[in-house]
């Protein structure tokens, strides 16, 4: 099998999609041109304007896709997947979708009617959604980052003695950042209001919302962390750039800290896309940052409420679960058996 | 077969093994070692965040009855994928393949949802109308 960028795929694509190349980028498959430079797309589509002038990104946007946020290391630095690769892809995840699972395997196999992760390869047949480093990997944890994953606790060997024990998601307390803006098993959909002066990004993942400022107002002071971190915006040319720093460090993005600084790009390249250009970074984390290329599209209905905590019999169940294990390990003399980690990674 | 389609495969098995971790744990709650085969009536639906319950009263051998309550999907997810708050009726005989609670409370994980007309819930059809059937153009 010849490896090879997708051409004409990627190309009637972008045709679908109401593209108006630039003069000279018609040589170039529309894939590779996506990847190019982000100031390609910003140009090459004029976003419409809201009545006080500003380019229009408001909407509800849905970016479920089944490409991989890190690319498959068997790609090595290959971007693209081929047309046959693409529909191979697609057909695979439209059987797991609607007919039964190759393999059942409990706790992995979630049913498709509980899930929501979406059926195709994202624009641009890209073999991962990091688009930097060219591994299409999250870079190499520093040296300080390993020390510290290797000092966390795993949560999955807890005893859970309290809900202490359990993540920020299962607790209901946030899906965190950017966590709540990347493809997941569902409510993979953001809303986005506009103002004079201010945006509001509103994430369905536990319901979060993130109120920017356009006006210039200064960064809040290091003193003051948050579990969403504080977001600034400003305008260049067409594309809304919001800066988000000051996290709390509780939410331990990929093992990141306070440090964790988020750069979205959100450009509206087409009527119906919306791309998002996040660039993630925390020095003491990572060794160098990433960016990941997401392109969204509009959704049919409205944003809907996940009141996440409104009915979280899961941890109610889990924690008498392991009440329950103690009794009985105790009554044999036993510790009690842990949960295995490995039952809890779902496959898509 | 041939190398392209062995290398095709390969591509496909290495494109989909990303995994993502589900919102809440399997592991901390259910019994991958309990499955259990559940035919009953359906008494009510909770639709609730984060997950929906059904609540199910089992015929047991002996003529007794036990109501047992089955964790499924987000309301959301339901919504967007054509299951409405109409499509499970109270009284509807259901059959739920799914794995019991690890302290053998009578709670199960709903791995699989199977109707009257013995139709898995939207297996073989992609056409619920949900928007998640659209087309990526769209």
């Amino acid at each position: 099998m010849t490896i090879r960028v997708a051409g004409l795929g990627a190309i009637t694509l972008a045709a679908t999609l109401g593209f108006v190349p630039t003069a000279g980028a018609q040589t170039q498959p529309a894939a590779a041109k996506n990847a190019a430079a982000p100031k390609d797309a910003a140009t090459t589509a004029k976003a419409p304007r809201t009545p006080w002038g500003d380019p229009d990104l408001q909407g509800t946007w849905d970016y479920r896709t089944i490409t991989p946020l890190e690319r498959a290391r068997e790609f090595g630095t290959r971007e693209f997947y081929t047309e046959e690769e693409k529909k191979a892809l697609e057909t695979r995840a439209g059987r797991r979708m609607d007919g039964p699972p190759e393999e059942i395997r409990p706790g992995l196999t979630h049913a498709q009617y509980w899930t929501d992760p979406g059926r195709f390869v994202a624009d641009g047949y890209r073999t991962s959604l990091i688009v930097d480093p060219l591994d299409g990997r999250i870079p190499a944890l520093t040296a300080e980052g390993k020390a510290r994953q290797a000092r966390a606790p795993n949560r999955n060997n807890a005893v859970n003695a309290s809900w202490l024990d359990r993540g920020n998601q299962e607790r209901c307390i946030t899906y965190g950042l950017p966590s709540a803006s990347l493809p997941t098993l569902y409510n993979n959909n953001i809303q986005i209001v506009q103002a004079p002066g201010i945006a509001v990004i509103v994430h369905e993942m536990i319901h979060e919302a993130r109120v920017v400022p356009l006006d210039g107002s200064p960064r809040l002071n290091d003193n003051v962390q948050a579990w969403i971190g504080s977001s600034r915006g400003h305008w260049e040319g067409d594309t809304l750039v919001v800066e988000t720093t000051n996290f709390n460090g509780k939410n331990n993005y990929r093992g990141s800290t306070t440090g964790l600084h988020l750069t979205e790009r959100y450009t509206r390249v087409a009527d119906n896309r919306l791309e998002m250009r996040l660039t993630v970074s925390d020095p003491t984390t990572w060794e160098k940052p990433w960016t990941v290329l997401l392109p969204m599209r509009p959704t049919e209905g409205e944003l809907i409420e996940y009141a996440c905590h409104e009915a979280n019999l899961s941890m109610f169940n889990l924690l008498e679960v392991a009440r329950d294990a103690e009794k009985a390990a105790a009554a044999k003399g036993q510790a009690p058996a842990r949960p295995d980690p490995a039952d809890d990674k779902q496959e898509r | 077969m041939d190398r392209a389609r062995v290398v095709l495969a390969t591509v496909i098995v290495a494109a989909s093994v990303s995994s993502l971790r589900a919102h809440h744990s399997f592991a901390a709650e259910f019994d991958a070692n309990q499955p259990v085969t559940l035919k009953g009536t359906v008494v009510k639906m909770d639709w609730v965040n984060p997950h929906s319950w059904i609540h199910l009263d089992v015929k047991n051998p002996d003529g007794t009855v036990t109501r047992w309550m089955i964790e499924g999907g987000t309301p959301n997810t339901l919504v967007r994928r054509g299951f409405t708050k109409s499509s499970l009726q109270p009284g509807t005989e259901i059959t739920i393949e799914g794995y019991r609670a690890k302290n053998g409370a009578n709670r199960a994980n709903g791995a699989d949802l199977i109707l009257p007309d013995g139709k898995r819930l939207f297996m073989g059809s992609s056409g619920t109308g949900a928007p998640s059937d659209g087309p990526p153009e769209k």
